[in-house]
């Protein structure tokens, strides 16, 4: 198992590499001067051009990619064209609220997909069945920001239940932490449920015709201890998967709903760097996001071995 | 340039109350005011400053040397009185005395002589051209300064009333050093000192209960940054935000209609509209130029993408400067069937920010323009995109407008001047030149509001730009919020602002 570990480590680097030209060179590709951008309405062409200087910008690309890709082994993903703050703190500061909003939402989305895709399956082809996967279809079809847009004009506007942007840090305030965590982790959580409920459906449906259910069936046991302890669990593995992909894309998704609620996690952070051409900043989140999804797999593949004794590694 | 695409829908005609203090009642001290602001600011820094948010938060903490009243007259800041020598190039400032920053240190003649004294030898910063004809600064004894000028320079004093003349402290800047834009913590005199920034979270100012003059009434502002406009405008309904600095044109009616909210509005300092491209075809025909200024129904853009709250505008001067002449409407109404004999049957690209509102009114123009059987193509682009390729006349047509200056010069100078920082068309009319050029070297203002007539009747009728609308400067708050005075500017100032 350690063996295993080890190996699947050292592969990431190659992985990372290339993860860090094809960023650097799309940050690049995409239209825009940083300098002109920071500079705005009263950018003029010698302060543009003793910005470039200033940034390093002048200097060619590969000798560019090689001292920000030297910087980064060390741990130094420099500093943010915009703010001046080093790239690494600025991710670590948004980190916790992004992680806390992730983790709210695929909470939220295991709460309403699990459930509901057990017993759609038990049910299926009944009216519950089609309204599950009525929910499936306007949940993944919904866009996050029309979803969030919609929350706030219902929840917050008209209701006004929770507040309708913003954040406080949980260590000042619990109450209004997840006062204010309701609306953003529902956005987020929506498409993960309908997605997380699907997979529990189908996978369920299938667990249920094999024949160690029948055989525990008949061997007496109740249907609910049938479902509980030998259908669930079974059912779960793909779910599991779909789950760590999710976990590792939590910065992805959090991209567009921070953005709707202000909440100031890594996501907003990405977006108003790519807006403002802050390279830096843009490379060092997608490297971290990159990172995070691989070692999201590689804990897929340890709960598997958890979930599934039969599941060993060489 | 640009800005103004940002903050078009904050613009407007309707119930302008600027300049008196709005409420009758008595003021109450205490109390905190939340104030949600449309982007995150980049700096506190005032040299590296290019946001006008930024601007909101440095009004309250920063004093400059001169500032203005609501009518825009420079008045006396941290410089009690000045004059300036028969040939404009020295200008000696008496200053204040007693001020103390917010680390303790005081303010004196060292202090303005290292602030400008930054700015000159900054390489990058966008102050520099602001002060483009500062020479060199002087101090004689600790409350006098002497600003040696390069040559006559009619806009200084309007250039210091902002972030070129705020003054900062020299010892909370050198010790701050790379961290002065992050933390500014003691570095200003205002009547609000700066406390902590969580970037993306919140920004809170607290009051100065040492400040030398009248102090603050709130004890606290607390700025959001809420870049959501249906978020922004929700939370003031629901009281979460005491003050919104922007709202989207479609809430307008909306948050006007609702009796715990406050709305009022006067003619800012900005003009919107677009530029055209006059280096190369098809505008370098000054004819086709003027068939699609012709063409443009302003009243219609204004109603339709503005929601009314914008005025018309008729040139560069909006109608709060001193230098605005009324009596000039050149193209005022619509009328395509001229512009058809002017030129027609032409084809051109505008390039858009890619954003719902410009590209509404860039679909709206491209149907009047139609009707004069000019052919519009509609080229949405990122804003650092658009301004890249402003720079480089890349472009036919860009719907790209200006925040706008106290001085008309800053409205005009860098716009519509060959040599002109901002002139991305390459306008060029040796007339304009020398009107322009001699605003800048006379301070008589008489004389100066002539020049810029003069000026303004040739470049609008040229269609040097083709201008569509001035935004307002607006108060955007619930009822609580009380003594908010309306400045063209925009800008906040809440030292005279309490809450019930």
């Amino acid at each position: 198992m350690l063996t295993y570990l080890g190996r699947r480590l050292i592969l990431m680097l190659p992985v990372a590499f290339l993860v860090s030209v094809v960023v650097f060179a799309l940050a690049r590709l995409a239209p825009g001067d940083p300098a002109v951008i920071l500079l705005g309405e009263e950018h003029d062409p010698t302060a543009v051009a003793a910005l470039h200087h200033e940034l390093g910008l002048d200097q060619p690309l590969p000798v560019q990619y090689l001292v920000w890709a030297g910087r980064a082994t060390r741990g130094d993903l420099g500093r943010s064209i915009q703010t001046h703050q080093p790239v690494l703190q600025a991710i670590g500061e948004r980190l916790p609220a992004t992680l806390e909003l992730g983790l709210a939402a695929l909470l939220w989305s295991l709460l309403v997909a699990i459930p509901l895709g057990t017993v759609a399956a038990l049910r299926r082809g009944t009216p519950l069945d089609y309204l599950a996967s009525g929910f499936t279809v306007a949940g993944v079809s919904i866009p996050n920001f029309f979803v969030g847009v919609l929350l706030i004009l219902v929840m917050g506007l008209a209701l006004r239940l929770f507040p309708v942007g913003g954040f406080v840090p949980l260590n000042q305030d619990p109450l209004l932490n997840l006062q204010h965590l309701v609306l953003p982790a529902l956005t987020l959580g929506t498409a993960g449920a309908a997605i997380n409920m699907r997979f529990t459906r189908s996978s369920m449906i299938e667990v249920l015709g094999q024949e160690y259910i029948r055989t525990a069936l008949a061997k007496g046991a109740s249907w609910l201890q049938v479902v509980r302890d030998h259908a669930l669990k079974n059912a779960l593995i793909p779910v599991v998967t779909i789950v760590a992909i999710q976990v590792g894309s939590i910065i992805e998704g959090a991209l567009v709903t921070e953005s709707v609620f202000s909440w100031p996690g890594v996501g907003k952070l990405a977006v108003d760097g790519i807006f403002n051409k802050d390279y830096p900043v843009i490379q060092g989140i997608v490297l971290c996001a990159a990172l995070s999804y691989l070692t999201a797999n590689l804990l897929v593949d340890v709960v598997y071995a958890w979930l599934d004794p039969r599941i060993s590694y060489r | 340039m640009a800005l103004v695409l940002l903050f078009v829908t904050a613009c407007g005609g309707g119930t302008g109350n600027g300049g008196a203090p709005t409420s009758e009642a008595t003021p109450k001290a205490g109390g905190t005011l939340t104030y949600a602001i449309e982007s995150e600011l980049r700096t506190l820094d005032p040299l590296a400053s290019t946001q006008l948010v930024e601007r909101t938060v440095m009004y309250q903490t920063y004093e400059s040397l001169v500032t203005v009243d609501p009518q825009l007259n420079i008045k006396p800041g941290l410089a009690t009185s000045w004059t300036a020598s028969s040939d404009g190039t020295t200008y000696t400032f008496q200053l204040k005395t007693g001020v103390k920053f917010h680390d303790g240190t005081d303010f004196n003649a060292d202090a303005v002589k290292f602030n400008l004294d930054r700015i000159l030898k900054a390489a990058s910063s966008p102050r520099k051209s602001e002060l483009a004809n500062l020479q060199s600064v002087d101090t004689q004894g600790a409350s006098t300064v002497v600003l040696h000028l390069k040559k006559p320079d009619s806009t200084l004093l309007a250039q210091l009333v902002d972030r070129a003349g705020m003054m900062l402290s020299p010892a909370a800047v050198q010790k701050l050093g790379a961290d002065l834009g992050r933390n500014p913590v003691g570095a200003g005199s205002g009547p609000f000192k700066f406390v902590e920034w969580k970037r993306d979270d919140h920004l809170t100012l607290t009051k100065n209960a040492d400040y030398y003059g009248k102090k603050a009434y709130l004890d606290q502002i607390v700025y959001k940054p809420i870049t959501n406009d249906d978020a922004r405008s929700a939370g003031l309904k629901t009281g979460e935000f005491d003050q919104i600095r922007l709202a989207a044109g479609k809430d307008v009616a909306s948050i006007k209609a609702d009796s715990n909210l406050t709305w009022k509005d006067l003619p800012g300092l900005a003009f919107g509209g677009f530029e055209l491209n006059h280096s190369k075809p098809p505008f370098n025909d000054k004819a086709k130029a003027q068939a699609v200024a012709e063409a443009v129904d302003r009243a219609q853009v204004v109603k339709n993408v503005f929601f009314n709250v914008s005025a018309v505008s008729h040139g560069p001067i909006p109608p709060s400067s001193w230098a605005y002449d009324a009596s000039e409407k050149i193209y005022d109404k619509a009328d395509p069937n001229k512009a058809k004999s002017i030129a027609t049957g032409f084809t051109f690209t505008m390039k858009v920010t890619n954003t719902p509102d410009n590209i509404q009114e860039g679909t709206l123009l491209k149907d009047q323009l139609a009707k004069a059987g000019i052919t519009m193509n509609i080229q949405p682009e990122e804003f650092g995109q658009l301004l890249t390729e402003a720079e480089a006349q890349n472009f036919d047509a860009a719907l790209v407008g200006w925040s706008g200056r106290i001085d008309p010069d800053g409205n005009m100078y860098s716009w519509f001047h060959t040599d002109g920082g901002n002139n991305d068309g390459k306008y060029s009319n040796p007339q304009v030149d020398k009107a322009l050029e001699d605003a800048r070297t006379t301070t008589d203002q008489a004389k100066r509001k002539a020049d810029y007539d003069q000026a303004q009747k040739l470049l609008v009728e040229d269609a040097a730009y083709v201008f569509i609308n001035h935004p307002v400067a607006a108060q955007i708050s619930t009822n609580k919020v009380h003594g908010y005075v309306l400045y063209p500017d925009g800008m906040p100032r809440f030292a005279t602002v309490w809450k019930s």
